[in-house]
């Protein structure tokens, strides 16, 4: 990468202004990385767009001079999809952060990409609605991010993710072009769905500058239960049973044995340690048909062996209860400073099969690994941890996500279920995808991107 | 190259997950990673490898602007302290010729006891009462406190029964510690320790986590900590407050619900949106960049003055400057009262 000509920042600064043109050493390193660990690249420049006029004159000016641009909103991913890996400039969103709208007549918002997720559903709240996507970076992650990887969360098995609840965008072609995909109907099949296809395209194709997102009525009331489990193979036919029986309930995550005793050693909530599996299960809705599936799910993993069983009696300790499931990070991440935190998923009866797999390959490869997740959907997090210097636990580590990783697959699962391909994962993608499709892929991005200079190194560059 | 800047396995816990960023009130202003605390422990880290230079202007800048309320440490998944990284970044950037000449006047002063004594009897703060009592509570007079708000003391002194007041008290080396001189912040955080041995009170939160941090947890008492334990009887006032939290007593040592509880007693409160948000003064922060204090300070004294209160209460002396400033320039009708004299009025009602 050749560093940018003083003509290209003069250029850039006359678009944003020379306050939102960043250039010096200091001030690219700290766009040089995200929340993905071990991976680092500096940009030449940063620049801060905040219109979507700006945005344009600065992709027209990329592609004029074929810089390599990549889109950035609060930098909390964990697949490095936010870096520049071949130099040229980050577009940071961050200032494009106005909700313009919150409309409980038509069920919807529209809000700038630089929106965090919380602070959407805390507008939608406010009108007593709900926006149901939650991953858990929402309080960092922007409305946009949450599109370009099309974000998922603890809801996932009963509300869908961040694409459920895309009706439309404004977006900016590479070359310049202002588009608006969709709109504010459900409804609408006039052409292809390149809404869709925007959703989760990690900023390969074009830059998202508004987001139109459906919303929910707002759910009266919501319980929280725990069960224990002395393998996760008993929590995972209590599993099968509860989404057998009829229920799709708003809330299914299980912690493993090594993140039960990692959480109670941070945070001493007085979980049974001596379980092989707990499952945080809850619902909402209306008061009287959340107890009714409460009183039917607890009575599913007393069947299916449970040794233990918490119901919250009412919001705090639901709270309370909660926090297992919350607390998993920061627990993990106190056992060693590198963490490393996966996503791949798998067919829902097949949880227990992967996680016995996940141990297996950690075990040989002599690495801390915990898993935790959502068995509503098969989305598990195996969590490996280890110190920076540890150069032999880095590189068991790295095998061992190989080995996962074609383990999923041949589970008939996945590399990634919500955190994106990134940089990070981009070598597992074609295993996932087949020769074919990726090919499919690189037409996609060149008919979108002709220049190729958008987040060059990610899917389909 | 790496130089040791930083302790180093503090600096190794952050994972960049970037949970700090929405409760950075820098952050929120910029809206900018290179002034996030996530950001700026990039930029330390880049500092201790050597992939920036000493006198990097974003190095400069960033350890500056950051008004160091560690408002980033409760809301870290992976427990980075950055406070103490931070008091690590300045005495590094400030050495020698490099420390903004305000600070250095404010570290050299600060450090002046019989001035701090002349200065407290002159504005009438509470009187001292000589030597330690050895099994007395002992309140701490600060230094900006007794002379700017010598009412404070005096207030906290008709309720804390039995307290004494320990003369040749100094500064607690808190706003050397800030400023790029931690070693004069430990060594005048000791000797405050030995001229007060055993408890010790005071009415500055920033005071209580700067004392903590070197005399230990147990000795050291925020006022309402100690009010909240002890047997005083207060009667209801007919007024509407809130609080301004202190950073480091709520983000430092975690103490938010034993003012409130006082508050609730005492008076009609409400919690302001903000109110666990700097407010700017940030320890010397709103002398050092006044400009950058004010526009942290602009939002939060829009919502005081929607809330309709009669006072805004607050428990360190920062603090208590920065807004009354702010209101005054508005010309705002609430008050700002320290939270002792609020319970001295709740406690003595011929006061």
């Amino acid at each position: 990468m050749v560093p940018l000509a003083a003509s290209f920042l003069d250029r850039l600064r006359a678009i944003a202004g020379a306050d939102h043109v960043l250039w010096r050493p200091g001030d690219l390193e700290p766009y040089a990385r995200d929340a993905t660990p071990l991976h680092r690249a500096v940009p030449d420049a940063v620049v801060a767009p905040a219109t979507t006029g700006e945005v344009a004159a600065i992709l027209k000016l990329a592609t004029e001079t074929g810089t390599p641009v990549t889109p950035r909103g609060a930098g909390s991913n964990l697949a490095a999809a936010t870096l520049a890996e071949h130099g040229g400039i980050v577009l940071s969103l961050t200032r494009m952060n106005r909700i313009k709208e919150v409309s409980g007549d038509e069920l919807l918002a529209v809000v700038e990409p630089g929106v965090s997720t919380a602070a959407l559903a805390a507008a939608a709240a406010r009108a007593g609605l709900l926006y149901p996507p939650d991953p858990g970076s929402r309080t960092v992650s922007t409305v946009g991010g949450n599109v370009a990887t099309c974000a998922g969360g603890l809801r996932g098995l009963k509300y869908g993710v961040t694409r459920n609840y895309v009706l439309g965008l404004e977006a900016v072609l590479p070359t310049g072009e202002v588009l608006r995909t969709g709109g504010r109907l459900w409804k609408d099949v006039a052409g292809y769905d390149i809404t869709r296809l925007l959703t989760g395209s990690e900023g390969t194709l074009a830059v998202i500058t508004e987001v139109t997102v459906g919303l929910l009525p707002m759910p009266p009331t919501s319980r929280t239960g725990i069960a224990y489990f002395d393998s996760l193979a008993d929590a995972g036919t209590a599993v099968t049973a509860i989404i057998g029986s009829g229920i799709l309930p708003a809330t299914l995550e299980f912690l493993d044995q090594r993140c039960i005793e990692a959480v109670e050693q941070y945070a001493q909530l007085g979980l049974d340690r001596e379980a092989g599996a707990l499952l945080l299960y809850g619902d909402d809705g209306a008061e009287d048909a959340v107890r009714d599936t409460m009183t039917r799910m607890a009575a599913a993993c007393t069947a299916a062996g449970a040794r233990g069983i918490e119901l919250a009696q009412d919001v705090t300790t639901s709270e309370d209860l909660l926090a297992a499931r919350r607390c998993c990070l920061p627990a993990l991440s106190r056992l060693a400073p590198i963490t490393m935190l996966e996503d791949v998923t798998v067919p829902r009866p097949r949880i227990a099969e992967m996680v016995a797999t996940i141990e297996d390959i950690a075990a040989r490869h002599g690495v801390v690994c915990a898993t935790f997740g959502h068995a509503g959907d098969g989305n598990l997090h195996p969590t490996i941890v280890f110190d920076p210097g540890d150069e032999a636990a880095r590189a068991g580590a790295e095998r061992a996500f190989d080995e996962i990783f074609h383990a999923a697959l041949k589970l008939d699962g996945t590399i990634t279920g919500e955190h994106g391909v990134g940089a990070a994962k981009r070598p597992w993608l074609e295993h996932r995808l087949g020769a074919d499709q990726m090919a499919l892929l690189r037409r996609l991005k060149a008919a979108f991107d002709p220049a190729g200079i958008l987040n060059p190194g990610k899917l389909g560059s | 190259m790496t130089i040791n800047v930083f302790d180093p396995q503090s600096l190794d816990k952050c994972i960049s997950c970037g949970f700090c960023l929405p409760a950075c009130p820098t952050y929120a202003l910029t809206q900018d990673e290179r002034s996030s605390p996530r950001g700026r422990i990039t930029l330390m880290r880049a500092l201790q490898d050597g992939r920036l230079a000493e006198d990097d202007p974003t190095l400069r800048e960033q350890s500056s602007f950051c008004l160091g309320c560690r408002a980033c440490e409760p809301v870290c998944p992976a427990g980075v302290p950055y406070g103490e990284l931070l008091e690590q970044w300045r005495d590094h950037q400030w050495q020698g010729r490099r420390v903004p000449l305000k600070a250095l006047v404010l570290r050299i002063g600060l450090r002046l006891r019989a001035a701090l004594a002349l200065g407290g009897r002159l504005r009438r703060a509470a009187p001292t009462t000589g030597a330690a009592a050895p099994d007395a509570p002992h309140l701490m007079l600060g230094c900006a406190e007794r002379v700017l708000f010598p009412n404070v003391s005096r207030s906290a002194r008709k309720l804390v029964d039995g307290v004494d007041v320990p003369a040749g008290q100094g500064c607690c080396g808190a706003l050397h510690a800030h400023n790029g001189d931690s070693a004069t912040g430990r060594r005048l955080a000791l000797r405050l320790g030995d001229a007060m041995p055993g408890q010790i009170v005071t009415t500055s939160g920033g005071c209580a986590a700067h004392l903590v941090a070197h005399l230990g947890r147990d000795r050291v008492s925020e006022l309402s900590e100690f009010v909240s334990d002890s047997w005083i009887r207060f009667r209801r006032l007919d007024v509407r407050v809130a609080l301004q939290d202190s950073c480091h007593l709520r983000n430092g040592l975690g103490t938010a619900r034993a003012p409130r509880d006082l508050l609730r007693q005492v008076a009609d409160y409400v919690e302001l949106p903000s109110a666990g948000a700097c407010c700017g003064a940030a320890g010397t922060y709103s002398i050092l960049r006044p400009k950058d204090a004010a526009r942290v300070l602009a939002p939060k004294l829009d919502e005081i003055e929607a809330a309709g209160l009669d006072y805004l209460v607050v428990v360190n002396p920062g603090c208590q400057r920065q807004l009354i400033a702010g209101l005054r320039a508005r010309r705002s009708a609430v008050r700002v009262i320290h939270l002792a004299e609020l319970l001295a009025m709740a406690a003595h009602p011929e006061s």
